[in-house]
């Protein structure tokens, strides 16, 4: 692969699936955080 | 709004979403696209598109349903007054009209998934196995089939979808990875990963190059075609959209990318020499005539065919269920039962859903006259949103009690402006593209299955029809459905 190939499937596939990462493992954490929350106003 | 009408949790939400954006657009269109776009330069201009249409309609879809848990048309008119009824009509029947095509390409895939099944691929040219099958009354089975399978679902309402969901969609994620990480390991298929990133600078000055992006964009994200607003109803009170909406725009697109490795990358290991003929063979040519040749000539192939063609018919189904469901919606925001609504969308779904499983260019006229008016359904929502106030809608909704990200002013700027803009010059740039393509001739003539005019004729019908009935549809479903 040219590295001008490289470069673009690294920025491109980083941000992308990155990016889904990053929104997903924040979600993961807010939905933690929410039943935490859910679960002491219950108690 | 009772539990059983209402997803459980988040992921139930979200992967139903997921399932419902991520379709055979993303599996057969995009690599196409891509290859035939300027690769890595597409792919910029695809990423600038994600974040300034795909995902800003995406909040907007979110914040209709959740404001209003009401159909396509109930949201419009709760959002933007009775007068704009008919705009939520044309967006639900865009979608209706492609689910009657639909579920014929979702019977495809399934009746290609059996043949893979039974080996009836081997040693069979698979150009003669298409003709043999595609338009035939087989085809109609098949379609009847893919319908029964989203209706059965549809029937038992959002706790049906959610199952289906959670189930299908980690499949195919799954399904789709071990496909992409073959290919990838076939020797060649670098080739395939330099001829997806290798940037082209130049076709970055090339509006045609943005407009495919633009355009792939819109159609695989689903943003604008009121299936995001129909399972946004069923979401919790204090429900997130923001993150949510991001969290199902960035996984859709990367598993368009996912698939584009995939397909190019077999691509270019099996057959390197007819890449032009096959990434320009047409979504039905690459998938059912080149497909399974490639794979017959790969090692294991008939075991990944059975993968691939189960990854894109659970992609279909799970699509095929939101459109059904959004019809349904909106007919039970009329007053009627679900399954006297599922029922109604069932029988019109067969039956209008058999001229393109028996004729190749009916389905192909369909997918050509409302592909384009999902556009025109784009603009609807942007403009209903202006009508409540972009910022208000930003505020009490988007930004309300639940919220895991906030979301700024930009939203309100792309949505009020962008949006308009960029809906209205794709329209234009696809109708002049058509009125100076190869049958410029006849771009007017609306009995022509390719036309601007049939476009337009087609569109004049729904259009009038929706205006003479706007205030009947008002009446009905403000009055027929309670508020969820």
């Amino acid at each position: 692969m040219s590295p001008p190939a490289v470069v673009m499937m690294v920025l491109i596939c980083g941000f992308i699936w990155g990016g889904f990462w990053a929104f997903l493992t924040r979600a993961i954490r807010r939905e933690g955080d929410k039943q935490r929350v859910d679960q002491f106003s219950e108690g | 709004m009772s539990a059983n009408e209402q997803f459980q949790s988040r992921w139930g939400l979200v992967l139903a979403t997921l399932g419902m954006a991520v379709g055979t657009g993303n599996i057969w269109r995009f690599p196409r696209i891509v290859a035939t776009n300027g690769g890595g330069s597409f792919l910029i201009a695809w990423v600038i598109f994600l974040l300034i249409w795909s995902v800003p309609l995406m909040i907007a879809e979110f914040a209709f349903g959740k404001r209003t848990r009401k159909g396509t048309v109930g949201a419009f008119i709760r959002i933007a007054g009775e007068g704009k009824g008919w705009m939520g009509g044309w967006v639900a029947l865009c979608a209706t009209a492609i689910m009657f095509y639909y579920s014929v390409v979702a019977g495809w895939c399934i009746r290609y998934c059996v043949a893979a099944i039974l080996g009836e691929l081997r040693g069979v040219d698979p150009e003669v196995f298409w003709e043999s099958y595609a338009g035939t009354t087989q085809a109609f089975w098949t379609h009847a089939v893919a319908l029964a399978l989203a209706i059965g679902v549809v029937w038992f309402g959002v706790r049906g979808i959610e199952r289906v969901a959670k189930v299908l969609i980690p499949t195919l994620v799954v399904l789709v990875v071990i496909l992409a990480i073959r290919a990838v390991t076939l020797p060649g298929a670098a080739a395939g990963l330099e001829f997806l990133f290798k940037p082209d600078l130049q076709a970055l000055g090339d509006f045609r190059v943005w407009l495919a992006a633009l355009t792939q964009n819109a159609w695989d994200t689903g943003a604008g075609w009121g299936l995001i607003l129909t399972y946004a109803i069923y979401m919790k009170a204090r429900e997130d959209i923001p993150l949510n909406a991001v969290l199902i725009g960035f996984g859709n697109n990367a598993m368009s990318l996912l698939a584009g490795i995939m397909v190019l990358c077999t691509v270019f290991a099996i057959n390197p020499g007819a890449r032009d003929e096959i990434v320009g063979a047409g979504n039905e040519g690459l998938t059912f005539i080149w497909m399974p040749q490639l794979f017959a000539q790969m090692p294991g192939g008939r075991f990944f065919m059975l993968l691939f063609f189960l990854a894109l018919s659970f992609a279909a189904l799970t699509s095929l269920i939101a459109m059904v469901e959004l019809a349904a919606r909106n007919l039970m925001d009329a007053g009627l039962s679900r399954r006297r609504a599922v029922g109604i969308v069932a029988t019109a779904g067969l039956i209008f859903g058999t001229p393109s499983a028996l004729s190749l260019t009916f389905l192909n006229n369909q997918d050509w006259v409302w592909g384009v008016g999902l556009m025109l359904s784009g603009l609807f929502f942007a403009l209903a949103a202006r009508s409540f106030g972009v910022d208000r809608l930003r505020r009490e909704v988007v930004n309300a009690e639940g919220a895991d990200l906030q979301v700024g002013r930009w939203w309100s700027f792309l949505v009020a402006v962008v949006i308009p803009v960029e809906a209205l010059v794709l329209m234009i740039w696809w109708l002049w593209g058509a009125s100076v393509g190869k049958e410029a001739s006849e771009w007017l003539n609306p009995f022509n299955p390719g036309s601007v005019g049939t476009v337009l004729a087609q569109w004049a019908v729904a259009l009038v029809a929706l205006l003479a009935l706007n205030k009947w549809m008002s009446r009905k479903t403000m009055k027929g459905g309670e508020s969820l």
